[in-house]
């Protein structure tokens, strides 16, 4: 527990987490809002980073930080400088280093986590309508697919 | 515009459905956000009259591995295009490199007909202009890199410096990596100038349809005009079942179909049938709505059909399936007698009206002159050879969606596996030849070994 609250420390640091004034401007430009029907204010980047400031590791076992998709919008536009991205980025880390998360989705081949499942069902619900050999080749990370699809047209 | 322009993609794959909803709700209230749909190149092309004969191509970058060495030119000129990411980290493009093998791969976007990123994207940056090129728009694009998780390719690669992702975008029209190629591996094409094949057979199919059936009035069914004689197959062996008496001359033209089969397919069917001619506008006028049951969905059944009109003509003494054969009807309908055979005539729009279920669906299941030549078709000379290498699978499974009897396995080609295509069910059409851009789709003969992409050098 001790090592988990030093890698807390570091991160909200790393990420400069300590810094957020909440102004929210990483809500209003946050992608998820988009996503997810029910995106929250614990679901946001806002709550999620006042959670990991306040909350100590209870974070870590929190659902909400597995809706994010890791992408810059937030850290482009915040003020201070905070990067949610690499805030939650270092949390879902922490989280996978102690054991294999069933949040996550694995990669068929290589067994990389890839992608986070709440991510892999809205995509998945994007592409409802496809049919089934072109969603099942989704289930592969990207460097797979890569190297699969090279492998058979080289 | 939401609600005005017609989408051609089904309504689950809309991805607008949330604003779709509130115009139509109240269409007159303006929204006090930014439309975002004004900012944007319209999504659904204008369809042209030309665009049937000549159609407008973007171009497509299309790659050969043999004669990649995997130098990373491509690379290095893709990444330099923006000159303060220059970098082959900023590529758009990626070589995978085998030494061992010797076989390289160049990975880039192959700008969809349909493409997946855009329905995943959740920021709706990538956009399909009206000139095909699939775009990533930078003001509206986060980096979030769901793209490169809907795309089977996974195309879209991300900068580790920046964070960015970058997609290729055809350098608008002349790509740099295709002019740059020292070995001429990664080429630029705008595909065919001109469709001739589609001319040419709408052409040969309305001059027979006016030949049998307005000239030379019923004589499909069996013509015969000095030396020359002709006639149907199918005719010829229901004539000997019910007669019962094997006539030389019969089967001596009944032949000269057969060759012109055994040469070259089922050209028959493809290109003089005159209700196949028939069966090609009506579909192209009715929507296809219903799905046949899995029973009457049956290759199987023509040639079912084809030995129930033999044994018929056998036991009731005259050629049963002749009476109703909707192309010795079709024949028969222009003219004098033809007018007072209107109930017989009814059989026409009968089965012209199994198009509702699928394109040709009474050539495809039912038809018994059809079903013998599938037999001889089955010894012909020439094949038609599809070959996944060399062609785009998951952005274009056109030659699929052309086919009029449905034999190529759109799925298997997405796959990257080259179809067989049987040519008992095709129907020599060469539609799949026609639209394929890319050279994929080829007449071989039967002893041919290989197919396009992957022949023995």
């Amino acid at each position: 527990m001790k090592r988990e609250d030093d890698r807390l420390t570091r991160l909200r640091k790393f990420s400069k987490a300590y810094a957020c004034v909440e102004c929210g401007r990483c809500v209003a430009v946050c992608p998820m809002a988009e996503m997810y029907p029910d995106f929250s204010i614990e679901m946001s980047p806002r709550g999620i980073i006042q959670k990991a400031l306040r909350d100590g590791g209870g974070i870590l076992a929190d659902e909400n930080i597995w809706y994010c998709t890791e992408c810059n919008a937030g850290t482009d536009v915040c003020p201070q400088g905070v990067s949610c991205r690499d805030l939650i980025g270092g949390l879902r880390k922490i989280v996978l280093e102690g054991h294999p998360a069933e949040q996550m989705s694995y990669c068929r081949d290589c067994g990389k986590p890839f992608l986070a499942r709440p991510v892999e069902r809205f995509v998945m619900g994007r592409l409802e309508q496809e049919p089934p050999n072109v969603r099942a080749l989704l289930e592969r990370c990207p460097a797979c697919r890569r190297l699969t699809y090279a492998r058979r047209n080289a | 515009m939401p609600g005005e322009t017609p989408d051609p993609r089904p309504a689950g794959l809309k991805r607008r459905n949330m604003e779709t909803k509130t115009a139509k709700t109240d269409p007159q209230s303006p929204s006090p956000f930014l439309n975002l749909e004004d900012l944007r190149p319209r999504l659904v092309p204008r369809k042209r009259f030309t665009d049937r004969f000549m159609p407008r191509h973007s171009g497509q970058l299309l790659f050969d591995p043999s004669r990649c060495t995997g130098c990373g030119t491509c690379e290095m000129v893709c990444g330099n295009r923006n000159v303060s990411l220059v970098a082959p980290a900023s590529a758009s493009v990626t070589v995978f490199r085998d030494e061992g093998q010797g076989k390289n791969f160049a990975l880039y976007c192959q700008h969809c007909r349909r493409p997946l990123c855009l329905e995943a994207c959740p920021t709706r940056a990538i956009t399909r202009g009206e000139d095909g090129i699939v775009r990533i728009d930078r003001v509206f694009c986060v980096a979030c890199g769901l793209c490169t998780m809907a795309c089977p390719e996974a195309a879209p690669l991300r900068d580790h410096r920046t964070k960015e992702i970058h997609k290729c975008d055809l350098c608008e029209g002349d790509p740099l990596c295709a002019r740059h190629c020292p070995e001429g591996a990664l080429s630029f094409t705008r595909g065919k100038a001109f469709r001739w094949i589609k001319g040419l057979r709408w052409t040969v199919q309305a001059l027979s349809f006016l030949l049998l059936v307005f000239i030379l009035i019923g004589t499909f069914c069996s013509f015969q005009a000095g030396v020359v004689s002709l006639s149907c197959p199918t005719g010829i062996l229901q004539n000997i079942a019910s007669t019962k008496t094997i006539v030389l001359t019969g089967i001596a033209t009944a032949l000269a179909l057969l060759l012109l089969t055994v040469i070259a397919g089922r050209l028959f069917c493809g290109w003089i049938c005159p209700f196949g001619f028939v069966l090609d506008l009506v579909g192209k006028a009715v929507p296809k709505k219903i799905s046949p049951p899995r029973w009457l969905a049956n290759r199987l059944n023509k040639y079912g059909l084809l030995a129930g009109a033999v044994g018929g003509s056998f036991a009731l003494g005259y050629q049963a399936f002749c009476t109703v054969c909707p192309i010795g009807t079709l024949c028969r309908s222009y003219g004098v007698q033809g007018f007072f055979r209107g109930a017989e005539l009814a059989i026409v729009p009968a089965l012209a009206a199994l198009e509702v279920t699928e394109r040709r669906s009474w050539c495809r299941y039912f038809c018994p002159v059809g079903a013998l030549l599938a037999l001889v078709a089955s010894l012909g000379l020439i094949k038609i050879v599809i070959g996944a290498k060399k062609c785009k699978k998951f952005s274009c499974v056109q030659c699929a969606e052309v086919c009029p009897v449905g034999i190529i396995d759109g799925n298997l080609l997405r796959e990257g596996v080259s179809p067989k295509i049987p040519m008992t069910e095709c129907i020599s059409c060469f539609r799949c030849i026609d639209r394929c851009p890319y050279g994929a789709a080829k007449i071989r003969f039967r002893w041919q070994k290989g197919v396009p992409g992957e022949e023995a050098p």
